[in-house]
């Protein structure tokens, strides 16, 4: 085949799955094309303008821990950090900032341009070059062909994208930018089952006809938790958001002008998210709240541009400003962009291999809002596992898959790859099994080692690595070292405060387990010649790794009970149809998944117990089984 | 999916014998049989047909049943055919069947089948299992009852409760910047304590049901002569054992199942315990003190109108190291023996005569008292199951250590280690609680979505 350009790797869309995927495959030495609609838009954010919070910020520091992209853009460009749960365990405690949305794009295409064996490329990819089962390069709006051995899809909203304002819909990838319409197609057309789901955003406001009084003001964290391990220093100056409440009367009136809304007319076919729902939605199914939350998000630095966090809707844009004019502040608002719905296709994920690579078309892989999930840093890290391992089939290296004990990225693609989606996917801590061992703060610990490995993790950060995983032994020795005796004032004040008595002395180590005693404590407790070298951040670690070290040992005692017979094999050549007692629907389900073990098998979803019953019975008495 | 076939009673010869089918093929397979082709049985009715083998000559004249699915024991079209007990014709009849479109049936296939069909859970399936095993009447209503899905019932308030306080905790974690509620410490710990409670009481209804489904094995010792047989036999309502006046006849143990008011019992008489005279003796004495290491419970009996001999002291020093019984036997004659002996336990002590039957009643109560009270009619939901009672203790203990967590104000992703173990655990019960069943919850729950 003759081609106008050819590459190692092609990636689709330059979004945050599009980014990664592409810096990943061409730091990896595969020579990389990203091809996007607008060159101009790469790195947008097209809903909120933030990164991170609770899951989501350890998905960004499991990417930076791996070599990824997202946390460094994002501490150059963060506006507003705040380390969210700072009251609770370090294990649910996550960092999260609101980004400057200009910045942020020119970041990341300054990133991007200063890589090498990137190549951006502008234009709409229409069809993909198919040849005996693989992926050989793609088929451009233009007319030209681009060649290469694999390609990720990394389409966002954009495939067969429609918008909807009110009873008005139009098709568009985004508000203002075509939909990708002929890819959807030929997605169709190579058999991938595809579905159709749903998202929205809120309306953007004036920021100077916003009465900034009426709503509570929210700081920055003073000590900014970055998402980089290589960030020093936040240097971007620090800005409030604002907290507000929507009324009563607001919610009737939305309710009397519900006919108005695509959701509520039947207009809108996807599935949109439970935990991100429209206002039409919080005030039909909450109808008995006298209040909803709003944040009022400044877009930038030089911007007047406001983002409504908590007013997703898709009523018609003209009603929006009457209807936001109700908000006590919003009274003579403006609206400069209008809220809006939008549905997509996504390509069910079971299609997918634990690499990202579809089977049913070698070298093709997809990432992001493809694949049924939402979120940056959800996309983010599907582009990175992506463009790893597209370079890893160009270069004829072996593939990385991650597990559901070492990281969230595990936990997200195994549930994605194995149950499918029937909503927008996004992560939460309570998906992890192994939470307390998924921390924020021990990302580095847990995938730095793979990062390296690949090529992704230069030597300053290795070695910055190496020397942090040492302070923190050393921390670790002197708390188990360090003795706090009965005689010592601190021990009275201390015993008082937690109302227990500690015997004749306690080491610092099972002092800092009492929820009451906080790292500050023990600093402070310290011997002088270790405190003074101690950052509070090594610190926060290393007592982490104390406080949960003994619920990780008790846990991983009852998930092997509880899996003791999930790992009961199936054989693979199992004939699901042959087994008595199985419907046709779940022979269905089982020959889609193939399952390896019963643990496999009864995550597929919609397999009844008894069709586990009989298949475990089944796989036990077959030659091949337990 | 194909019909099966088999035989539902027991093997040898009865007055009835019964055959079931289930399956599709299952009403056709019976016109075939009675040679009507146009046969439409009403339902759930049972009609009287004539047999026919291939030949055209009687088979049998039998009692034939059709059910339709999905109102049948496995939820498919079912037929039951009753014959006359004799193997002959049941096998023949099954041979019969086979030939017409029907396979036999494996072991435990329509259960498996009636589960596959969502008639039934795991938990019933097992009750099944111990109402087909049940030895007595009170084991039959605790199967029968698992079987109506009582302790999935029993569970359910628990294991609701203990979703909520999942709910309200994960979402505070998940969803620290929405409007929420404030998680209140008091509270939840008094709702946790609830629940605790409940698989508290469940849990120790164990004792009474595994008696109930596992039965008591008591063995009656004590030196030769005492009456051990005549006991025995007085509570076998039979003659069963030799009784002679001569000293050591009872030569080998005996071993017969009784139900002690409805909890099955397996007693087992065994050879006095002496130096033994010869060879036969002697294993017979072995065997004594295994059936006594294999007891529950030891009934040492001893004679009341003698006095306290060296060898009953022996049996006594033995039996004292476990759960025992002191039956002082032949309270029809005068009594002789001295009581305050320092081996004697008086609460342990019932009087009573093999003979007559004098003091039985005592006995049986209190054989029975050290496992807890067992009345078949009265009393509620018991647990029977091992593994059940596994997963109750198990999930007590996981809920224990977050109350530990809860009331030390720990960060709630701790405390909610407890809880997700003993909701796993429940789930082995009840079915499983999956991650999205949450998630689910917590958006029906709270307004979610900054």
């Amino acid at each position: 085949m003759v081609f106008d350009d050819a590459f190692d790797v092609i990636v689709i869309g330059g979004g945050h799955a599009g980014c990664e995927a592409a810096s990943a495959a061409a730091r990896l030495g595969a020579e990389t094309a990203l091809v996007t609609l607008n060159l101009d838009l790469v790195g947008q954010m097209s809903c909120n303008p933030a990164i991170g919070g609770i899951a989501k910020g350890h998905l960004v520091r499991e990417i930076d821990a791996l070599g990824g992209i997202m946390g460094r853009v994002a501490d150059r460009t963060g506006i507003q950090f705040r380390l969210l749960n700072r009251s609770r365990g370090p294990a649910v405690q996550s960092p999260r900032a609101q980004a400057d949305r200009g910045l942020y794009r020119r970041e990341m295409r300054t990133t991007l341009e200063s890589t090498g064996n990137l190549h951006l490329r502008q234009g709409m990819v229409i069809d993909l070059l198919v040849s005996k089962g693989k992926v050989v390069g793609v088929v451009m709006q233009d007319g030209r062909r681009m060649g290469a051995a694999a390609v990720v899809i990394a389409a966002g909203t954009f495939l067969n994208g429609l918008v909807h304002t009110g009873r008005r819909t139009y098709t568009a990838g985004r508000a203002g930018e075509p939909a990708s319409i002929e890819l959807a197609e030929t997605l169709k057309r190579l058999g991938f089952p595809v579905g159709r789901l749903k998202t929205g955003t809120p309306p953007r406001l004036d920021g100077r006809t916003v009465n900034w009084d009426a709503f509570q003001s929210q700081d920055a964290d003073e000590r900014p938790v970055p998402f980089s391990f290589s960030t020093e220093m936040i240097e971007q100056p620090q800005i409030k958001c604002y907290v507000g409440y929507t009324t009563r009367s607001l919610h009737d009136a939305i309710r009397r002008n519900l006919h108005e809304s695509p959701l509520y007319s039947g207009q809108i076919k996807g599935i949109g998210p439970r935990y991100c729902p429209s206002i039409e939605d919080k005030v039909v199914k909450f109808a008995d709240k006298d209040r909803h939350q709003l944040f009022l998000e400044p877009e930038g630095h030089d911007t007047n541009e406001v983002y409504l966090n908590g007013f997703s809707t898709s009523l018609p844009a003209g009603m929006q400003q009457d209807l936001l004019r109700m908000i006590p502040g919003l009274e003579d608002v403006r609206i400069i962009r209008p809220g809006y719905a939008i549905e997509y296709d996504y390509v069910d994920p079971r299609e997918l291999g634990p690499d990202l690579q579809c089977r049913r078309v070698a070298g093709l892989f997809h990432a992001g809002q493809v694949n049924g999930t939402t979120g940056y840093e959800e996309a983010a890290c599907q582009g990175l596992l992506a463009g790893i391992n597209a370079a890893a089939l160009v270069k004829g290296r072996q593939p990385i898959r991650l597990r559901r004990d070492e990281s969230y990225i595990g936990v997200l693609v195994d549930d994605l790859i194995k149950q499918g989606v029937d909503e927008p996917y996004r992560i939460f801590t309570s998906r992890a099994e192994y939470r307390l061992s998924l921390r924020y703060d021990n990302a580095d610990e847990r995938l730095r080692g793979y990062g390296r490995n690949l090529g992704l993790v230069g030597d300053s950060d290795w070695d910055r690595f190496h020397n942090r995983r040492e302070r923190i032994l050393r921390i670790k020795a002197a708390l188990r070292g360090t003795r706090l005796r009965k005689c010592e004032a601190a021990y009275v004040a201390l015993s008082e405060m937690v109302g227990l008595q500690f015997g004749d002395s306690i080491s610092l180590e099972d002092l800092a387990r009492r929820p009451e005693v906080t790292a500050d404590m023990i600093l402070r407790l310290l011997p002088g010649d270790t405190r003074g070298s101690i950052s509070i951040g090594d610190l926060e670690t290393a007592l982490a790794d104390n406080l949960y070290a003994g619920y990780i040992t008790a846990q991983q005692a009852v998930l092997r009970r509880l899996n003791n017979n999930e790992a009961t094999r199936i054989p693979p050549d199992l004939d699901f149809r042959a087994i008595n007692g199985l419907s046709h629907e779940m022979v269905e389900r089982l020959e889609r998944n193939r399952p390896l073990t019963l643990g496999e098998a009864r995550n597929i979803p919609g397999l009844t117990a008894a069709a586990l019953s009989t298949l475990y019975v089944a796989a036990s008495h077959s030659p091949g089984g337990i | 999916m194909d019909t099966i076939a088999a035989i539902s009673t027991p093997p040898g010869r009865s007055a009835i014998g019964v055959i079931r089918l289930s399956g599709p093929e299952s009403l056709n397979i019976l016109r075939v049989l009675i040679g009507e082709e146009q046969f439409t049985p009403e339902p759930n009715r049972f009609v009287l047909k004539k047999i026919v083998r291939e030949s055209g000559e009687a088979l049998d004249y039998a009692l034939a049943g059709y059910f339709q699915g999905p109102h049948s024991f496995t939820g498919e079209d079912m037929v039951e055919i009753s014959c006359h007990g004799s193997p002959v014709i049941l096998r023949q009849l099954l041979d019969l069947i086979q030939k017409l479109d029907a396979r036999l049936a494996g072991p435990g296939e329509f259960t498996l089948r009636a589960c596959k069909n969502g008639k039934m859970n795991l938990s019933q399936a097992e009750a099944i299992r111990d109402l087909i095993n049940a030895q007595t009447d009170a084991a039959a209503v605790q199967a029968a009852r698992q079987l109506r899905g009582e302790l999935s019932t029993a569970l359910q308030p628990a294991k609701e409760s203990l979703i909520q306080i999942i709910v309200r905790l994960e979402s505070a974690l998940e969803f620290v910047e929405d409007d929420l509620p404030k998680i209140q410490v008091v509270e939840t710990a008094t709702q946790l304590s609830k629940v605790l409670t409940i698989i508290q009481e469940l849990s120790s209804t164990y004792a009474s049901g595994h008696l109930l489904r596992e039965g008591l094995k008591v063995a009656i010792v004590g030196r030769p002569n005492v009456g051990k047989s005549s006991l025995f036999n007085r509570l076998l309502r039979l003659e069963r054992a030799i009784v002679t006046e001569i000293a050591g006849t009872t030569r080998d143990s005996i071993t017969e199942s009784i139900s002690l008011r409805g909890v099955p019992v397996s007693l087992t008489d065994t050879a006095g315990i002496r130096r033994a005279g010869d060879k036969i003796e002697e294993i017979g004495v072995e065997r004594t003190h295994r059936a006594m290491a294999d007891a529950d419970l030891l009934v040492v009996v001893i004679d009341g109108s003698t006095e306290l001999l060296p060898e009953d002291l022996a049996v006594l020093s033995q039996a004292t190291k476990g759960r025992h019984l002191v039956a002082v036997n032949k309270c029809d004659l005068p009594r002789a023996i001295g009581l305050d002996h320092q081996l004697l336990d008086q609460s342990n002590v019932v009087h009573l005569s093999a003979l007559t039957a004098e003091g039985l009643e005592n006995l049986t109560t209190a054989i029975l008292a050290p496992f807890g009270t067992v009345d078949s009619e009265d009393t509620g939901f018991l647990v029977t199951d091992s593994r059940h009672y596994d997963l109750l203790r198990r999930t007590q203990r996981s809920l224990e250590d977050s109350l530990l967590e809860l009331t030390a104000r720990a960060s709630e992703e701790l405390v909610l280690v407890g809880l997700h173990n003993a909701l796993k655990f429940l789930g082995e019960i009840t079915g499983e609680t999956t991650t999205e069943d949450i998630l689910s919850e917590i958006f029906s729950t709270f307004c979610i979505g900054k």
